[in-house]
């Protein structure tokens, strides 16, 4: 028999932890949001919402996106995991990060706890991209998403090496730029370079597999790899010299290679044999359609005049959860139930009565957290805008709720059992 | 696709149907990723030729596998062997009518 995907799997061990420690600090950065929502109505640059966004952007997504990631590249290329103790070292690496940059934030307290969290969020980034960089070598195959993934890594180590740069340049001052223009290239390359085009390399492999859609036409893919790689470095360098002409032409070549992978989606969508979508599906192409709204509003906010920063703070937000959050979450629905199932009844066919692994949460509940969440970030990028506190406390009510669903699903599949 | 024809490989075929893809919830038979059952009673040799829907499926070593025990377990004087195929190409026109009703 051929060897094949999920034997090539890494222990669930060293997943598991990612999606339940993710889980755990949205919901945490969420109630503190619902606490202090003024974090998200002054200007982008305070203590707190520098807090909330480390916490999420590394406590949740890139947790989550690591865990999976070490389940999936596997499954992509083919091959087993380059190494299971990486994964650890940059799990535990990536907690102790998130964690110390976090605190110092919120206490605006740039000294050594700042320095030491971004040093250990760049090494757990670095065995990551080791891990990465080994698996792939050990598959010779050449594709497009591994193209994505690998530079997406890549990516990532520059966001960090950036933000360790920010976080000495705090306590000592070497660089001649404002803090506001290196933020934005720390941000940008983190949001854009890792997240966006990481999630168009998994994505581009595995929401065809979930849909069930043939025959595609991969020439959006191979638009959006150079358009998005060379309009953000465009961008970026451009920022990095305050050439406004350079940041407007890097932006729009960047959100075309975002719009050709949309495309590239659509047409998978339009293909596909599966028609009716799960829980977890749903909640992901409702993500895509409200990935539109951040790459409508960067845009408004480079040609309008006399903006409030609030439209910078909902741009940054609706990317962090609209887009990214409701993906993670919807995926979850789609790799977590499988890793137990395969634990708790891989060969176990004619021997116990075997559920299916949607059967180890409640579709109906996540049908319910997905209308919940997407209401809740709405309405919160709406009075972030607005910049009324009573509405984005009341739109944050509404993610927590779908958050504590969401958490209840994600212990319900890990507790999961094999009763007979 | 070979329709199934002596009596032992007619019953695998309807042996097989209780293996489901468990991400698509539709058994293997309905999903057309059988392609072939050849049962050598010399050689007390059966060989089930199956393919996926795509390669690199998360799924497709389980599903092998259910299918190479619910097969031993029927015919455990018989070896059995799976070969995972990829020509022809699985595509969507393989589904049968039910399939395609299940996936809505």
């Amino acid at each position: 028999m051929q060897e094949a995907a999920s034997h090539n799997a890494p222990d669930h061990r060293i997943i598991v932890p990612h999606f339940v420690i993710g889980g755990l600090v949205i919901l945490l950065t969420t109630v503190l949001l619902f606490l202090h929502p003024d974090a998200l109505t002054g200007h982008f640059f305070n203590g707190k919402l520098l807090s909330l966004t480390h916490l999420a952007a590394l406590g949740w997504v890139t947790m989550v996106i690591f865990g999976a990631l070490c389940q999936l590249i596997p499954v992509i290329l083919e091959t087993p995991l380059y190494s299971e103790k990486f994964a650890l070292i940059s799990l535990l690496l990536l907690t102790t990060g998130a964690v110390l940059l976090s605190l110092s934030f919120w206490q605006f307290n740039f000294g050594i706890l700042l320095v030491t969290g971004g040093l250990c969020t760049l090494l757990s980034t670095a065995f990551l991209v080791a891990n990465l960089v080994g698996t792939s070598l050990k598959s010779p195959k050449k594709t497009l998403e591994k193209k994505f993934i690998i530079t997406a890594s890549l990516w990532l180590l520059f966001t960090c090496f950036a933000g360790l740069t920010l976080a000495i340049n705090f306590t000592t001052p070497f660089l001649s730029q404002s803090h506001l223009d290196l933020l934005k290239i720390h941000a940008h390359a983190g949001l854009v370079g890792w997240f966006v085009q990481l999630i168009i390399g998994v994505g581009s492999k595995l929401l065809p597999m979930f849909m069930i859609s043939h025959e595609l036409k991969t020439t959006p893919l191979k638009i959006a790899y150079p358009a998005i790689n060379m309009g953000l470095i465009l961008a970026l360098v451009s920022e990095f010299f305050a050439f406004k002409m350079g940041i407007l032409t890097g932006v729009i070549i960047t959100a075309a290679g975002i719009l050709s992978f949309i495309f590239y989606l659509i047409q998978a969508y339009k293909k596909r044999v599966r028609k009716k979508l799960d829980a977890g599906m749903k909640q992901s192409a409702l993500a895509f359609f409200a990935l539109l709204i951040p790459v409508s509003l960067i845009l408004l906010i480079f040609f309008g005049e006399n903006l409030h920063t609030g439209f910078v703070t909902a741009y940054g937000f609706l990317v962090i959860t609209g887009f990214i959050s409701s993906l993670i979450m919807g995926q979850t629905f789609k790799t977590l139930p499988f890793i137990i199932w395969l634990k708790e009844y891989r060969g176990k066919m004619g021997k116990t009565k075997i559920p299916l692994p949607k059967d180890l949460y409640s579709e109906k509940s996540v049908n319910l957290q997905t209308w919940l969440f997407t209401t809740g970030f709405m309405v919160v990028a709406a009075a972030v805008i607005l910049q009324n506190l009573t509405v984005i406390q009341f739109g944050t009510g509404l993610m927590i709720v779908a958050l504590l669903i969401y958490n209840v699903n994600v212990f319900k599949i890990v507790f999961h059992k094999n009763k007979s | 696709m070979d329709t199934p024809g002596s009596t032992n490989e007619d019953k695998i075929y309807q042996l097989l149907k209780g293996v489901i893809d468990p991400e698509l919830m539709v058994n293997i038979i309905d999903l057309g990723l059988v392609y072939e059952i050849l049962c050598d009673e010399e050689k007390k040799l059966i060989t089930v030729s199956m393919t996926l829907t795509s390669p690199g499926c998360p799924m497709g070593d389980v599903i092998q596998e259910d299918a190479l025990q619910l097969v031993k377990k029927n015919y455990d004087h018989y070896e059995v062997k799976i070969n995972l195929v990829w020509e022809p190409a699985w595509s969507p026109d393989f589904m049968s009518e039910e399939a395609k009703k299940q996936l809505g």
